[in-house]
C-alpha cells in the first residue's frame, strides 16, 4: 500500500487535514483506531478566553496557552468559515459569559479580561446589571461576568457528518485500524498497524492522546495524556440560552444547542478503562457537575437530563505540535493544544501547509516538535 | 361492565377541557376513557400518545401543573391538575421547576430489591424469613409488577390478580419494606443507586441487592406504529386490570404470544369489541407435537390457555394465524390495520391497536454494573450469566425472572425465592435451607417455556419496511436514514448512533436500539454479543435536574 499521504486519526484534526490535502491534489487516505475518539464525544464548545479550569489545573501551562490566545481566536473563526462551506453545523457565535459569585472572583475576571484583550480578544466585563440584560436566567448569587465575545458553540455530531459526508465525496478512504509505531527513511514513511502496513511519501500524526506513544521511536518525546472528562445532556428546551456559560472558579460549560437540548460538562473527572471501552461514567461528577449547573441557571431545574458520556480530552503541555519532527521530517505532526476540538481545524489546515510545502501562514516555531527532542 | 368503580371522584383540566377522574386512575387512563389519544407533539408536529404504559418509551408526556415532560402513564390522576399537551421545547423561563418534595433519604437494607413483580416479592420475602432487612423499590404506585397487574381500586379481577395480591400481602406481612412510585436513574459500582422517590431523592446502598426489573413489550415497527392509539398489549392491559379503562371501543391486537390472546379475552369480557386477533404463529392444530409438548410440560397452564381460546371464540373473536402486521394508518378518527396472512391482506378499523411482538428484558441496572450476559437467538435478546443461586458475575449481585431473559413469572417466583434465600446466606443470615424444591419448579417453568415459544413467533425480524417508516420513535429517526448511515460507516451501533442520532431520545434506545444492534451485527456479519448494543449509561432513565441536585446534597460529604 502506498499513498502521497497517510493521516493518522480520523478526528477533527485528521479529517480536516485530509480535506486540505485532496484539495491541493495530493491522495490521502486515513487510518482511525475507533478507539475513545475525543471528537466523536466532544459537546461542541468554541473556547476561546482562558479557562479558570485549565489555569486552576495546570497552572504550568497557561503561559503557553496566554500565548496562543490569537490561536484560539483565529481558530474560532476558522470554524465560521467551515460552518460556511460545509455547515450548517448550528454554530452560534454570540460569546462566552464566565459567571463570578464573589467579588474576589470578579477581581479574578478583570484582571484576566485585560490580559486577553492585549492579546487581542474582545471582552467585556458585566455587571449584575447589564447580566440581567442578556442572561436573566442566571440564579441571583452571580455578581457579574466576563463576556468574551469571540466564543461560541457548535453541534459536533452535526460538524462531524457533515466532515464525514465530505470526506466520503471527495473518495478519501478511512480504514479501520491502530497504528502502533512508525518508521521514517530519507526516502519513505511507513506506518505500522494492527492489521497492516501503511506506506506513504509523508504521515500526518493527528492522533491525539495516542500520538505521544505512537512517535517516541522517532527521537521525540510528546507527552500526550489520555483525560477523561464527563458529559451531560437534556431534553429539548424552547432555545432561550445564547452564550456558553463557564465559571471563574469551578469546572463547567454550559450551552444549548439549536435543537434545544442543554449539555452541561467542562471537564468533571470520568474513569478510564483502557482503549477497548468507553470510560466509565462517576456518580460524583454526574453529581457535581449537574448540581452546579443547576445552581448557576435555577430554570433549567425542571429539565431531564437523558443521557451522559464520557470522553477522551487530550493534554501535553497546553500548547499545540504542528510541524516535522527534526528526526524524522517525512512525519508531520498536527496536535491541538488545550480545546482541541476548537483549535483542530486551524491546527489541521496549518500542518496540511507542511506538508504540502505551501508556506506558513503563521510562524510555526512556537509549537515545533523540537521542543519535545528526547 | 363488571367490577366497573363507576363514581367519578373529581375533574381536572386538559388544554382547558374538563376530564372526570377516578380516584387511582392514571392521568393517561382518565385521559383515555374521556376518549383522548395524542399527549404530546414531536419536534417534527406528530403527534403521539400512551404506548408502552409502563413508564419506558416517555411517548406518553405532557405539562402538569406548568412542569413539563411528566409521563401520564405513571402520574396518578387528582382533582384540580391542570394538564396540557406537551409542546416539543418548553419554554425554559416560564417553566415551573419542582421544589424539593422532602429531605432526601439515605438507606441502607441487607438486601435491596428492585422491581415489585414475581419475582421481587417472592424474593424479599425469601430474605426476610432469613432475617435479613430487605427493601423494595417499585416503580409503580401498587406492587405486583406486570404479570400480576394489580387492580388499584376494585377487588381482584380473577385469580392471577388474586395471586398477586395474597403474594403482595405475604411480602408486606414479612416485614420488607416497600416503596412504591420510585424512579430508579443511577446504578454505579458498590452498589450506589441513585432515585427520585414521589420528588425527593432516595439513595440506596444496601450490602447485596436483587434486581427484579421484568421486561418490557418488544413491539412491531411498521409503518404506523407511533400513531396515536397504536400501544403494546401490555399497556392495554394495564388500562384495564389496573385503572378500569378501555384502550378503545374497537380493538385490533398484534404480534405474537399468550398475552395477546389473554388481553384479547379480558378486554372483550369488559365491554371492547376485538376484531382481529392476528398471531404471526402457525396455528396450534396445525402443531399437534408441541402442542401436545406443552400440554406435558404444564397441564394447568394449558388448561387455562383453552380456556382463554374458548372464550374468545364464545365471542365471536377473529383470530388469524400465520398473519403478522403490514401497516397501521389513520382512518378518520379511528384507524385502519392491515395485515398479511395465508389469505392475502386484510384491513380492519379500530379505535386502539395493541402490539406485542415478544419481550425486551429491563437489564439497564445488570449492564451498568457490568454483568456478563449471552445473546439468545431464539428469543432475540440478552441473557444475563447466573449461577443457580441466581448470583451474576458481579459480587453481590443477583438478577430474577425476566430481566435476565424472558423465563415467564411462574420462574420468576422460583427464582426469587432462590436468590432471596442466597443473598441473606451470602450475608451469614438463615439457615441452610433445602432449595430442592425451588429449583424444581424452577425447571418445571423453564420447561413449559420452552415449549410455550415454539407455538409463537417471536424471532426479531429485521425491519422490512419503506424507507419513510420510524424507527427511532424519540428522534424520529426512519429507516432510510439509518440505512444511509449503515451504508457510510456501519461498526457499531454506537457509532451508528452519533451518526444518524438513532436512539439519542428520551427512551435512551430501548425500541431502537436492539434493531440498530441488529442491523450492525447483519451488515457486519458479526454475532450479536452484550458489546453489540448502545453502551449502557445513567441516567438508566430521564432524571429531573432537581432530582440531580437533591441527591447532591443529600451525597455531598460521602463522595
Amino acid at each position: 500500500m502506498r499513498s502521497d499521504v497517510l493521516v493518522i486519526g480520523g478526528g477533527i484534526t485528521g479529517m480536516m487535514a485530509a480535506l486540505h490535502l485532496s484539495e491541493v491534489g495530493a491522495r490521502v487516505r486515513i487510518v482511525d483506531a475507533g478507539e475513545n475518539s475525543g471528537t466523536w464525544a466532544n459537546a461542541g464548545s468554541l473556547h476561546v478566553q482562558m479557562q479558570s479550569r485549565f489555569m486552576r489545573l495546570y497552572p504550568d501551562q497557561v503561559p503557553a496557552v496566554e500565548a496562543s490566545l490569537p490561536l484560539y481566536k483565529a481558530a474560532a473563526e476558522e470554524w465560521v468559515r467551515l460552518d460556511g462551506l460545509y455547515g450548517p453545523f448550528e454554530l452560534m457565535r454570540k460569546g462566552g459569559l464566565m459567571l463570578a459569585e464573589s467579588a474576589e472572583q470578579l477581581a479574578f475576571l478583570e484582571a484576566k479580561a485585560r490580559r486577553e484583550e492585549a492579546r487581542g480578544l474582545t471582552v467585556d466585563l458585566l455587571d449584575r446589571g447589564a447580566l440581567n440584560r442578556v442572561a436573566p436566567w442566571l440564579g441571583p448569587q452571580i455578581v457579574g461576568a466576563e463576556l468574551c465575545h469571540d466564543e461560541g458553540k457548535l453541534n459536533p455530531l452535526i460538524a462531524n457528518a457533515r466532515l464525514m459526508a465530505e470526506l466520503a465525496r471527495r473518495d478519501v478512504p478511512v480504514l479501520r485500524d491502530r497504528i502502533v509505531d512508525i518508521e521514517a527513511s530519507g526516502t519513505h514513511a511507513r506506518a505500522i498497524g494492527r492489521h497492516a502496513t501503511y506506506e506513504a511519501d509523508q504521515i500526518l500524526v493527528a492522533s491525539a492522546w495516542g500520538a505521544g506513544e505512537m512517535v517516541r521511536g522517532l527521537g521525540v518525546a510528546i507527552p500526550t495524556k489520555a483525560e477523561p472528562l464527563h458529559m451531560n445532556i437534556t431534553e429539548a428546551a424552547a432555545v432561550s440560552i445564547g452564550h456558553l456559560i463557564q465559571h471563574a472558579e469551578r469546572s463547567i460549560t454550559l450551552k444549548q444547542l439549536g435543537q434545544g437540548q442543554i449539555v452541561i460538562g467542562g471537564g468533571w473527572p470520568a474513569r478510564d478503562r483502557g482503549r477497548d471501552c468507553p470510560p466509565e461514567v462517576l456518580a460524583s461528577s454526574l453529581l457535581g457537575n449537574v448540581a452546579l449547573a443547576a445552581r448557576l441557571v435555577p430554570q433549567i431545574g425542571g429539565l431531564r437530563v437523558i443521557r451522559t458520556w464520557a470522553g477522551m480530552n487530550t493534554t501535553a503541555d497546553g500548547a499545540s505540535t504542528i510541524g516535522r519532527l527534526p528526526d524524522a521530517p517525512r512525519v508531520v505532526m498536527a496536535l491541538p493544544g488545550d480545546a482541541g476540538y476548537t483549535l483542530g481545524p486551524l491546527v489541521a489546515r496549518m500542518a496540511a501547509a507542511v506538508v504540502s510545502g505551501g508556506s506558513a501562514e503563521a510562524d510555526l516555531s512556537r509549537f515545533a516538535p523540537a521542543r519535545f527532542a528526547a | 361492565m363488571s367490577g366497573q368503580p363507576a363514581l367519578t371522584t373529581g375533574h381536572f383540566t386538559f388544554d382547558g377541557q374538563s376530564i372526570p377522574l377516578r380516584d387511582w386512575q392514571s392521568l393517561a387512563a382518565a385521559l383515555t376513557e374521556a376518549g383522548l389519544r395524542s399527549f404530546r407533539q414531536t419536534a417534527k408536529g406528530a403527534t403521539r400518545g400512551i404506548f408502552c404504559g409502563m413508564g419506558v418509551c416517555q411517548d406518553c408526556l405532557v405539562t402538569i401543573d406548568g412542569v413539563p415532560n411528566r409521563r401520564a402513564c405513571m402520574t396518578p390522576a387528582s382533582a384540580g391538575q391542570v394538564v396540557q399537551t406537551q409542546v416539543a421545547f418548553p419554554e425554559l423561563v416560564t417553566a415551573a421547576v419542582p421544589p424539593p418534595a422532602a429531605p432526601a433519604r439515605v438507606i441502607t437494607p441487607d438486601v435491596l430489591i428492585v422491581g415489585g413483580g414475581a419475582g421481587g416479592l417472592s424474593a424479599a420475602i425469601a430474605a426476610r424469613k432469613a432475617g435479613a432487612s430487605v427493601v423494595i423499590l417499585d416503580e409503580r404506585k401498587v406492587g405486583g409488577g406486570q404479570y400480576f397487574k394489580q387492580s388499584a381500586a376494585t377487588s381482584p379481577l380473577d385469580p392471577q390478580q388474586a395471586a398477586g395480591a395474597a403474594l403482595l400481602a405475604e411480602a408486606e406481612a414479612s416485614g420488607a419494606e416497600r416503596l412504591g412510585q420510585v424512579e430508579i436513574w443511577g446504578a454505579f459500582d458498590g452498589l450506589l443507586f441513585l432515585a427520585e422517590h414521589k420528588g425527593a431523592a432516595l439513595v440506596a446502598r444496601p450490602r447485596v441487592a436483587i434486581i427484579a426489573t421484568g421486561a418490557y413489550e418488544r413491539p412491531d415497527l411498521r409503518p404506523g406504529w407511533t400513531l396515536p392509539g397504536v400501544m403494546t398489549t401490555g399497556a392495554a392491559q394495564t388500562l384495564w386490570r389496573s385503572y378500569r379503562t378501555l384502550p378503545g371501543r374497537r380493538v385490533a391486537i398484534v404480534g405474537s404470544g399468550p398475552l395477546n390472546l389473554q388481553v384479547g379475552r379480558e378486554l372483550a369480557e369488559g365491554g371492547a369489541e376485538v376484531v382481529l386477533i392476528a398471531e404471526r404463529g402457525p396455528a396450534p392444530w396445525l402443531r399437534p407435537l408441541a402442542s401436545a409438548a406443552l400440554a406435558l410440560a404444564g397441564p394447568g397452564l394449558v388448561w387455562t390457555g383453552l380456556r382463554t381460546m374458548l372464550a374468545l371464540r364464545k365471542r365471536g373473536v377473529p383470530i388469524h394465524y400465520a398473519t403478522s402486521l403490514d401497516r397501521i394508518d389513520k382512518d378518520g378518527e379511528a384507524l385502519r390495520v392491515t395485515v398479511n396472512g395465508p389469505g392475502g391482506a386484510t384491513s380492519v378499523v379500530a379505535d386502539a391497536v395493541l402490539m406485542n411482538a415478544g419481550f425486551e428484558p429491563q437489564n439497564e441496572i445488570l449492564r451498568l454494573l457490568g454483568a456478563r450476559s449471552a445473546y439468545d437467538p431464539a428469543f432475540g435478546h440478552l441473557r444475563v450469566e447466573r449461577d443457580e443461586s441466581c448470583a451474576t458475575s458481579v459480587p453481590g449481585l443477583y438478577a430474577v425472572g425476566d430481566c435476565a431473559g424472558l423465563g415467564g413469572a411462574p420462574a420468576a417466583l422460583a427464582e426469587g425465592r432462590i436468590a432471596g434465600r442466597a443473598a441473606a446466606a451470602a450475608l451469614g443470615l438463615g439457615d441452610a435451607h433445602d432449595v430442592f424444591a425451588d429449583q424444581r419448579s424452577l425447571a418445571k417453568a423453564r420447561r413449559f417455556q420452552r415449549q410455550l415459544w415454539k407455538l409463537h413467533d417471536v424471532k426479531p425480524r429485521l425491519p422490512k419496511v419503506p424507507d419513510d417508516t420510524l424507527i427511532c420513535r424519540c428522534e424520529e429517526i426512519t429507516a432510510g436514514q439509518i440505512r444511509s448511515g449503515l451504508d457510510e460507516r456501519p461498526g457499531h451501533a454506537g457509532t451508528l448512533k452519533r451518526a444518524t442520532r438513532v436512539g439519542m431520545g428520551r427512551c435512551q434506545g430501548r425500541y431502537c436500539g436492539p434493531v440498530a444492534a441488529r442491523l450492525v451485527a447483519a451488515e457486519t456479519g458479526t454475532p450479536i454479543d452484550d458489546r453489540s448494543y448502545f453502551a449502557p449509561r445513567v441516567p438508566i432513565k430521564p432524571v429531573a435536574i432537581s432530582a440531580i441536585l437533591a441527591a447532591e446534597e443529600a451525597l455531598k460529604d460521602a463522595l
